[in-house]
């Protein structure tokens, strides 16, 4: 059972939130038959160029049918027909009479659905031939195209740091009907910025001729604002309220508050602006439950940082941190250089600007080696203020994972904080370490 | 036996460069390394290509986790422990970092860092359009630029050129080995010293060739029961048992279609290229956009290697009668190809063409099953 099913009824944005990535499949069905809009595929947050391009960004997970139950259900016909403030009502309403059924469907619904459905695709990618020596996130991103590659119109990838990630993105063409690539240059030197320009230009030109649609500085600006937005709120929730004493509800469903919003950033639920609102919704939301002391005291509960999740964790973990008494931050975007901002300035040249971003985002967040990946760590942990940090070492990966010996020596010359490894390879895996691991380094607080 | 003569004679060989003030330049990289720039610029290239073993594997643990590629684990075991035959690893002065795959940044980060090596950088991009190329410049250019600091002085053109074409020579002579009538340990043995010793070597390579051709042509053609076979993916390194095991099991192996192998030695420019610029930055260039068949690129290399496998095949077997079978060698845990493995093996064997993917690390555990893996193929064909 969960332990955080009370505080989810009372946030609306994050059950929009969740409701809008578990509920993709319908609405992309309906952009595709009925809008007839064209469907794209991207993982890790690399949507915005779609977005420009009238396509619909889609992190393929969210195509697949989730087992939404009951209650969600009512929740969708309700909204459907009443909008949102309705259903908060009717949620209030239900709660009264079958509290604890209700909700913790709701949880199940929300996290152990997609988790489920990552292991299911995991188990497909493997069964395709996956070797079961590659990451969490690979494998289970190949189950996703392997399941419903056919149904979309095409794939962007991006050239990182990562071998296995950068095959993989090869190795899926022959799911998909079309695949673009954006080509990102290894480092930021020379008029690096200049060929990545020409490289966004000719992925673009390729978007125009799947959407058939026209991209202009100003639908590239349009969405970078709103991405911008998103990511300030983004920092908001990171940076103000991960922080404060006060918790606007209990730090398990914070942290699974912030690992929804790690997911769906990929694609912003495939709608940007109604992910802006929702966002923002949940800033506000959260700001007017801290200010009327609803929720829960956490001074004094250590800030854990795990990290990184986006290839793949236990989602127990932050669970198990509550049970020992410790907040739990997820952060990767924060830490890979994705959520700083676009220049959209006046005069600004939106292409160059985005390049502009995408080789910060590889020199000072992914990093062009281990050096650099691991001075990223050592800031966003000294930026977040975090206590101690959990680095979660997924199998197969290597690219990030094998930077904990190098990290762990930094973490005692520069930061000082208790710092942990935990290993990941499939959900549900390894529970009883993590549990081992966590406790261990909670005791290093008391 | 043979590789321990070799690795002498290579130890003998760097100490006495050493001597004479060179200093040596290591790297892991596979590929788009232009060695003829390091040379031009008067160090000696040592290429990392060799094999590992359990206790290479596990003096890398200190630095990377387990589920590293095996190759990679072991040459940071190689610097960690500098084996007796090995000790010549003392004489490197710099450790160059490519991003042929992720391993080889962190690998050679970590060399860097832990051995007391001082760390070149020379990224290269991921595809081979027209950015790319321009970027490929800039990084080349850097690596100049940083090699003249070393020495102190700027390297000519004219030097590069030259050892654009030593280096040019030399690949066409390996290539005439491609086709000797040797078996494929005889080859393997040649092409690993030539990647270490580079155009040094090129009358010893010219003796050979000679010695062959006559000798073939003085025996009486004889048919060997051997099952041929194409080997691709990941090379065999020096030192590596592989070999023995499938020769010893029956096979024959005709064609190196790996980076020590075919890979490296068709990397020739035609005399029209060469005299077609004088700035030997855009031959390097030229090398690079033509590389279809490496594996560091995306997004065909699997296309381009399947298209190239099939029509090889196809091609022996007209002129030879005989349909060759592919064995793709992928070390445990390597980024390139073992995430292909499955779907190259699908669609050769689509085309009729019997494949055995061989997973394998350098433990010696797994020797008796990789045998027994390799005798039941050779069966089967
Ligand atoms: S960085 Fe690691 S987790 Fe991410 S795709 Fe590459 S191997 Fe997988
Ligand atoms: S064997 Fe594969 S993973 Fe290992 S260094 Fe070579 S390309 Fe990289």
């Amino acid at each position: 059972m969960s332990l955080f099913t009370d505080d989810v009824v009372t946030f609306k944005s994050v059950l929009r939130l969740a409701y809008n990535f578990l509920a993709g499949r319908e609405y992309l069905k309906k952009k595709k038959f009925k809008d007839r809009r064209k469907l794209i595929a991207v993982a890790l947050p690399f949507s915005d160029l779609v977005y420009s391009a009238g396509g619909v960004p889609v992190f393929p997970i969210r195509m697949e049918k989730f087992n939404i139950n009951a209650y969600l259900a009512a929740l969708n016909s309700a909204t459907n027909l009443f909008g949102w403030d309705l259903t908060t009502k009717l949620l209030t309403f239900v709660r009264q009479f079958d509290v604890l059924k209700i909700l913790d469907n709701v949880l199940d619904d929300v996290i152990h659905t997609i988790n489920h459905k990552y292991n299911e695709l995991y188990e497909l990618g493997i069964e395709n031939g996956i070797s079961s020596d590659f990451c969490y996130g690979i494998t289970s991103l190949t189950g996703m195209f392997i399941s419903k590659g056919k149904n979309l119109d095409a794939n962007i990838n991006y050239t990182i740091r990562c071998s296995a990630w950068n095959k993989y993105s090869e190795s899926i063409k022959k799911y998909v009907p079309k695949e673009i690539w954006v080509d990102i240059p290894p480092r930021d030197m020379g008029n690096a910025v200049e060929l990545l320009s020409e490289n966004i230009k000719a992925a673009i030109g390729e978007l125009e001729e799947v959407t058939g649609n026209l991209v202009t500085d100003n639908s590239l600006n349009k969405q970078f604002r709103i991405g911008n937005q998103v990511k300030r709120f983004y920092k908001t929730i990171l940076y103000e309220f991960s922080a404060s004493d006060f918790y606007p509800c209990n730090p398990a469903t914070f942290a699974e508050i912030l690992a929804l919003l790690g997911l769906s950033f990929q694609d912003y639920n495939s709608n940007a602006q109604r992910y802006l609102e929702n966002i923002s919704y949940l800033v506000k939301e959260m700001r007017k439950r801290i200010e009327k002391s609803i929720g829960m005291d956490v001074k004094g509960m250590p800030r854990i940082m795990i990290t990184p999740v986006f290839g793949g964790w236990e989602p127990e973990t932050h669970e198990i941190l509550y049970r020992l008494g410790a907040r739990t931050i997820y952060a990767d975007w924060e830490l890979l250089g994705m959520l700083e901002e676009i220049n959209v300035s006046k005069n600004s040249d939106p292409i160059e600007e985005y390049a502009k971003y995408l080789l910060n985002a590889m020199m000072k967040g992914v990093g062009c080696d281990q050096e650099a990946l691991t001075d990223s760590y050592i800031k966003t942990a000294k930026d977040l203020n975090v206590d101690g940090l959990v680095f979660n070492q997924v199998f197969g990966c290597h690219s990030i994972s094998n930077c904990y010996s190098l990290l762990r020596k930094k973490i005692r010359k520069k930061l000082e904080i208790p710092t942990t490894v935990i290993n990941f390879n499939k959900i549900g895996e390894n529970v009883e370490q993590v549990k081992t691991r966590l406790g261990a380094l909670v005791e290093m607080f008391r | 036996m043979k590789s321990l003569e070799l690795l002498s004679e290579y130890s003998n060989y760097l100490e006495e460069q050493k001597l004479e003030g060179k200093k040596i330049i290591a790297f892991m990289s596979h590929d788009s390394i232009p060695e003829e720039l390091i040379d031009a610029a008067g160090f000696i290239p040592l290429r990392l290509i060799f094999a590992g073993n359990d206790d290479l594997m596990n003096a890398s643990h200190d630095y990377l986790p387990p589920s590293t590629c095996s190759f990679a684990q072991s040459c940071i075991g190689y610097f960690a422990r500098k084996p007796n035959l090995y000790k010549f690893l003392e004489l490197v002065d710099y450790i160059l970092l490519s991003n042929h795959c992720v391993s080889d940044i962190c690998v050679s980060e970590i060399i860097s860092d832990n051995f007391n090596v001082e760390r070149l950088n020379l990224y290269v991009p991921y595809t081979r359009n027209e950015s790319a190329i321009k970027y490929y410049k800039i990084e080349l250019e850097n690596l100049r630029k940083e090699l003249e600091n070393i020495i102190g002085h700027e390297i000519p053109d004219q030097k590069i050129k030259e050892s654009i074409d030593k280096y040019n020579l030399f690949k066409k002579k390996l290539a005439e080995i491609e086709k000797l009538e040797i078996s494929g340990s005889q080859k393997l043995e040649i092409f690993q010293k030539a990647i270490l010793f580079g155009p040094k070597i090129l009358n010893e390579i010219e003796k050979l060739i000679q010695k062959n051709r006559e000798i073939t042509s003085n025996d009486s053609q004889t048919e060997s029961n051997n099952k041929k076979v194409i080997f691709t993916g990941c090379s065999i390194f020096l030192g590596d048992y592989l070999m023995d095991l499938i020769e010893e099991s029956g096979g024959e192996i005709v064609f190196f279609n790996t980076w020590i192998g075919h890979n490296y030695i068709s990397q020739i420019y035609s005399d029209k290229i060469l005299n077609s610029t004088d700035d030997p930055i855009d031959l390097f260039l030229y090398r690079f956009k033509t590389n279809i068949y490496g594996d560091h690129s995306v997004p065909d290399s699997l296309d381009n290697e399947i298209s190239y496998l099939e029509t090889f095949i196809n091609e022996y077997q007209k002129e030879n009668g005989e349909k060759l079978a592919v064995i793709n060698h992928v070390i445990k845990f390597c980024d390139h190809f073992s995430l292909f493995q499955s779907t190259l093996k699908e669609r050769l064997q689509n085309k009729g063409i019997q494949v055995l993917n061989l997973e394998r690390d350098y433990s010696r555990a797994n020797r008796g099953q990789l045998s027994t893996r390799i005798e039941a193929f050779m069966e089967m064909i």
